[in-house]
């Protein structure tokens, strides 16, 4: 989906890990662009933008203008990004040049719409197995998502790709069979084997052990398994 | 308990922690996680532990999933024995964690079940840790 945003960005020079640090110390982010059978350019811009438009409702589907100081002015995607894992910090991101005229491939999120009869009515659990499917469509005709209406939904019953509503330029990619949500039945919690582990964990059970060379014969010098 | 089924070797030497968890790191199957704040063991019972106190919270409804497993085997030598003739045998199995990961993911509850489970959960665990959600703003 394409926004009305301009992001600013300047050309990084230098390469390497202490650079990266540097710019990041500056308050920017190491970024690449890349795609459109144009070279890729490394460039340095401020993460509190992309972290915004990646935390959008669009996310990564979102096109907006880059402005890269003294290069060029194109419009593009991020495809990918990496976070600090303990701090959640922005730490570099990819962007795409995105051209407007031709088909893209991208995968757009699931929205499931009401709550099933499985989970009402049966007391059943409602799993989403897939949160996205991938479409091919033009860079205009991105869906922000696909609602899926699963309030039908009667323990063992799945709504697949094949029941997304698509429309004339999108051509889904996905396979048609793939199961985007299931109502499933609960399986009871088995409290009652509480005590038997204490016992069992007494003895400290073996797990096998993969013989190097030649098979010996059963029995010669096989450990017991105790399970 | 968990445990290998098979390994090529019964014993391993401890092994450094150093650095994040780089893997592992998002939550990628559930809407809830316990993410791991420091590094260190976290032993085959104890997980174990965790796992009982979320789904004993949650009751009926909810799924969870165990994202590490303990893989490492730890030997202890018998009490009141001489030092040398050995390393001792094996006695109990860890997960390594390094800072980042995620230890459990829960699906199908409200936010305020989850984080309560969670917190059953973490006081199972030695390390500290965090409540994380899907596609929150870190």
């Amino acid at each position: 989906m394409r926004k009305d945003i301009t992001v600013t960005a300047e050309v990084r020079a230098s390469r390497g890990k202490n650079e990266a640090r540097r710019t990041r110390s500056r308050g920017l982010i190491p970024a690449v662009v890349y795609g459109a059978f144009k070279d890729p350019v490394s460039i340095a811009v401020s993460p509190k933008v992309i972290n915004q438009i990646v935390h959008s409702d669009t996310g990564y589907n979102t096109i907006f203008n880059l402005d890269i100081q003294g290069v060029e002015t194109t419009p593009v995607m991020v495809v990918d990004h990496q976070n600090d894992p303990i701090r959640g910090d922005l730490l570099h991101a990819d962007l795409k040049r995105i051209d407007l005229s031709k088909r893209l491939r991208v995968s757009v999120p699931i929205v499931t719409q009401g709550d099933p009869k499985g989970v009402k009515q049966q007391g059943g659990l409602l799993e989403l197995v897939a949160r996205q499917v991938e479409i091919e469509c033009l860079p205009d005709d991105i869906p922000q998502s696909f609602v899926v209406d699963v309030s039908d939904l009667m323990i063992g019953q799945a709504k697949r790709v094949a029941d997304i509503p698509v429309s004339g330029s999108m051509k889904l990619f996905s396979s048609p069979d793939t199961v985007l949500a299931h109502v499933v039945a609960l399986r009871a919690e088995a409290a009652p084997a509480a005590a038997a582990p204490e016992a069992a964990a007494a003895t400290t059970a073996e797990p096998e052990v993969i013989k190097k060379g030649k098979k010996e014969e059963e029995g010669e010098e096989t450990k017991p398994k105790k399970k | 308990m968990m445990m290998p089924k098979k390994v090529k070797y019964r014993k391993q030497q401890r092994g450094r922690m150093a650095g994040k968890a780089w893997r592992g790191s998002s939550i990628a199957f559930g809407d809830y996680g316990l993410k791991v704040m420091s590094c260190g063991w976290i032993t085959d019972r104890q997980i174990e532990a965790a796992r009982v106190a979320m789904t004993r919270f949650i009751k009926r409804g909810g799924k969870v999933w165990i994202r590490l497993f303990p893989d490492k085997p730890i030997t202890k030598k018998p009490a009141e024995t001489r030092m040398g003739k050995g390393k001792g045998a094996p006695e109990q199995w860890v997960a390594v964690v390094r800072p980042g990961k995620v230890l459990f993911e829960m699906e199908g509850v409200p936010q305020e079940t989850a984080l309560a489970a969670m917190r059953l959960a973490a006081h199972k665990l030695p390390l500290k840790t965090k409540f994380v959600s899907r596609g929150q703003v870190e």
